[in-house]
């Protein structure tokens, strides 16, 4: 009894301790009011800055460059921030950037996971930073409660994942087997992303989906899954459809190894080794959401705001929270993404809403 | 006053026992699910899907080689993940590749191999010199390796276009890619430098009772960064072979490497604990995981299960194996 009661009270112990401190921190989300006046920046005082999880994978490290393009014409330039996808490294970098000069600061932030973006948006209020977010954002938390989030800007995954099923389905000519590689499961882009295929099996009724598997979005394990669905269903399959563009290449790899030259295969991200499949003719279609342009256009809107150009009463409330215009890439278009050129006209502050697709349901 | 003595005589036999079974769990396990898979579906036991098992396998086998060896002394290696990604990148940017002018071929393998021989090493030292528990150093060289590979990386992925690394991932002798034969070849080295060497042997007495070793003279520290200097080398090698797979040199090219090695390295048998288990154990632990990700799939169960089936499994099978073990203490209590 002596043994078994100590390791008992001791997990009692740090459950209750967990559940206070969930307590706690919930309590302290209530926000404080704004710093300095919005808008008196002088242009050459605002500090910019980007923060995206890591440089090691091209889509990231080609937000970042997008943002240095927009900082360099500006007169400016742009500190590059990256966490390794670790969401207690992203807060500790904000708040040792909000605990500098934040009267002009301007951050554009990709949030680790929807549980990061409130204290990022509660720091960043406090201090009188000017914050841009995107991707991920919890449902209730919304920029119209907030000075200084200027805005939060992500793709509809749903759509993207319904341009790449039609483009598969005319691939292989509205009839045949299909299998779907989907992201980790948990995640909102997977889900809708997905939920998108869903919608186009319904409208392409030849098309079957054979199987579906997830491959965590990692070409390696993307890779070994194919290799496994296609001994399972052979030649059945004439399509793979995949949550991203690195699953999308993982099996292309397999359909090379196992000989297979008439499988079409879909991806999402418009990463440059897609781009070049599809240059290639290995590869259908992918989809793009343009990382230079929200590297750039986040530190875009905090810059025009900052200094007066943009005034926050101009913006309307459904340009606060939007989802952005995104491309479907095939053989046709694919040579005006392979080397994407940055326009510096849409970081000019009349056109910085101009990408808006529809506001955030 | 002679039963203390009589109970000393028949307990003797026992533990022998006890470890022939032991020896036996995980590849009755793997017998088992083979079957089971086989019987459930008609695809699992096609010859074109167990090559692609064996396939599957190569990578995890160099891999979980390694750690092995690690975890016959006693210690962890939690640095597979960052080793295999700074080797990964290095192999793709020395060969014939999109990013430079390089065209090593297999001196750039080779470089590749050695940069992984280097961060075990490092481990090694790192453990010996400071006295930091492998645990934390190994961590800290996985987060080094990884590093390395981003800085390497720098924003531009790197695709091989070397018809020889790439023939491993494609070409097949007897049915299986020559991926698989390097395996084979790794497993059978391993099993040979456990067996016959004296690092493999000293390995186990390491782990078995490390004082004692060093009581009775030996030097125990060059053979601990040895080892850690082995294990890095196959991880090296994995790294190449990941390369070759994938076609391209990536950063995540090791992510998950580290922890499925060690589950793959306990399920078949060799002890977090050190001393017990071996190459060949770990290897059969590998096909035991490999079988179960592919028959899953294989059979058809749902993603969103799969998971968590896999992981019952393994706890299943680990704690099977454990069982003759646990009456053992039992006895000699």
């Amino acid at each position: 009894m002596k043994f078994t009661s100590r390791p008992a009270a001791v997990l009692l112990g740090l459950s209750v301790a967990a559940v206070a401190l969930t307590g706690c921190s919930e309590t302290s989300t209530a926000s404080g009011g704004s710093a300095a006046e919005a808008g008196s920046c002088d242009p050459a005082d605002v500090t910019l800055v980007g923060q995206v999880r890591n440089e090691s994978n091209p889509y990231e490290a080609s937000w970042l460059d997008g943002g240095d393009a927009f900082a360099e014409s500006v007169g400016l330039e742009q500190q590059r921030l990256t966490y390794d996808g670790e969401s207690t490294k992203q807060q500790e970098q904000i708040r040792q950037v909000l605990a500098g000069d934040t009267s002009c600061l301007v951050l554009n932030v990709l949030p680790n996971g929807d549980a990061d973006t409130a204290p990022i948006v509660n720091g960043a209020d406090e201090a009188g930073a000017y914050l841009v977010t995107q991707w991920n954002k919890p449902a209730d938390l919304s920029p119209l409660d907030h000075d200084r989030w200027i805005a939060h800007l992500t793709y509809n995954g749903e759509e993207s994942g319904k341009q790449i099923g039609d483009a598969l389905a005319e691939a292989i000519g509205g009839e045949g087997g299909i299998i779907a590689l989907q992201g980790v499961l948990d995640t909102a882009a997977a889900k809708d992303r997905f939920a998108g295929l869903e919608a186009s099996l319904a409208e392409n009724t030849g098309m079957e989906l054979l199987d579906e598997q997830t491959a965590n979005f990692s070409r390696q394990e993307a890779l070994t899954v194919t290799k496994t669905l296609l001994t399972k269903h052979g030649d059945a399959v004439k399509g793979i459809w995949t949550a991203n563009d690195d699953m999308a290449l993982g099996a292309l790899e397999a359909l090379e190894q196992a000989g297979r030259d008439d499988v079409a295969v879909v991806g999402i991200d418009a990463v440059p080794d897609a781009l070049t499949a599809i240059g290639d003719g290995r590869m259908t279609a992918t989809v793009s959401s343009d990382g230079p342009w929200q590297g750039g256009i986040g530190l875009a809107m905090g810059y025009c705001v900052a200094t007066g150009e943009l005034s926050m009463d101009d913006v309307a409330d459904e340009d606060r929270a939007f989802y952005a215009e995104q491309f479907l890439i095939t053989d046709d278009n694919v040579d005006e993404f392979v080397n994407p050129e940055i326009d510096l006209a849409d970081f000019e502050c009349d056109n910085v809403f101009d990408r808006v697709a529809g506001p955030l349901s | 006053m002679t039963s203390p003595a009589e109970d000393v005589v028949s307990a003797r036999p026992r533990p022998r026992r006890g470890v022939s079974l032991r020896n036996a769990g995980p590849g009755l396990a793997l017998a088992a699910a083979v079957v089971l898979f086989s019987l459930l579906s008609p695809q699992f036991r096609t010859t074109a899907n167990l090559a692609n098992v064996l396939d599957a396998a190569a990578v995890l086998a160099v891999v979980t080689c390694g750690v092995t060896f690690v975890l016959l002394m006693g210690s962890i290696d939690l640095s597979a993940t960052g080793v295999i990604a700074a080797s990964a990148i290095a192999v793709a940017l020395l060969v014939e590749n999109n990013r430079n002018d390089s065209d090593l071929g297999y001196v750039g393998i080779l470089l590749a191999v050695l940069l992984g021989a280097g961060l075990g090493g490092l481990s090694g030292l790192l453990l010996v010199a400071l006295k930091v528990p492998s645990f934390m150093t190994t961590l800290g060289v996985s987060a080094i390796g990884l590093g390395v590979a981003t800085l390497m990386f720098n924003g531009v992925q790197p695709n091989i276009s070397d018809a020889a690394l790439e023939a491993w991932a494609t070409d097949r002798f007897l049915g299986l890619t020559l991926l698989t034969w390097i395996a084979a070849a790794c497993v059978l080295a391993g099993w040979s430098i456990q067996r016959w060497t004296r690092l493999g042997r000293y390995a186990y007495a390491i782990g078995g009772a490390e004082e004692v070793l060093a009581l009775s003279g030996v030097r125990v520290a060059p053979y601990k960064v040895a080892v850690f200097t082995l294990a890095g080398a196959f991880y090296g090698l994995g790294g190449v072979m990941v390369t070759s797979q994938l076609g391209a040199g990536l950063v995540q090219a090791g992510s998950g490497y580290t922890f499925s090695s060690i589950t793959a390295a306990v399920v078949g048998g060799t002890l977090l604990t050190g001393g017990r288990g071996g190459v060949l154990h770990s290897a059969v632990g590998v096909l035991l995981i490999v079988v179960l990700t592919n028959g899953l799939v294989q059979v058809g169960v749902s993603p969103y299960w799969q998971g968590g089936v896999q992981g019952l499994i393994v706890v299943v099978a680990v704690a099977a194996a454990a069982l003759p073990l646990r009456h053992r203490n039992q006895v000699v209590k």
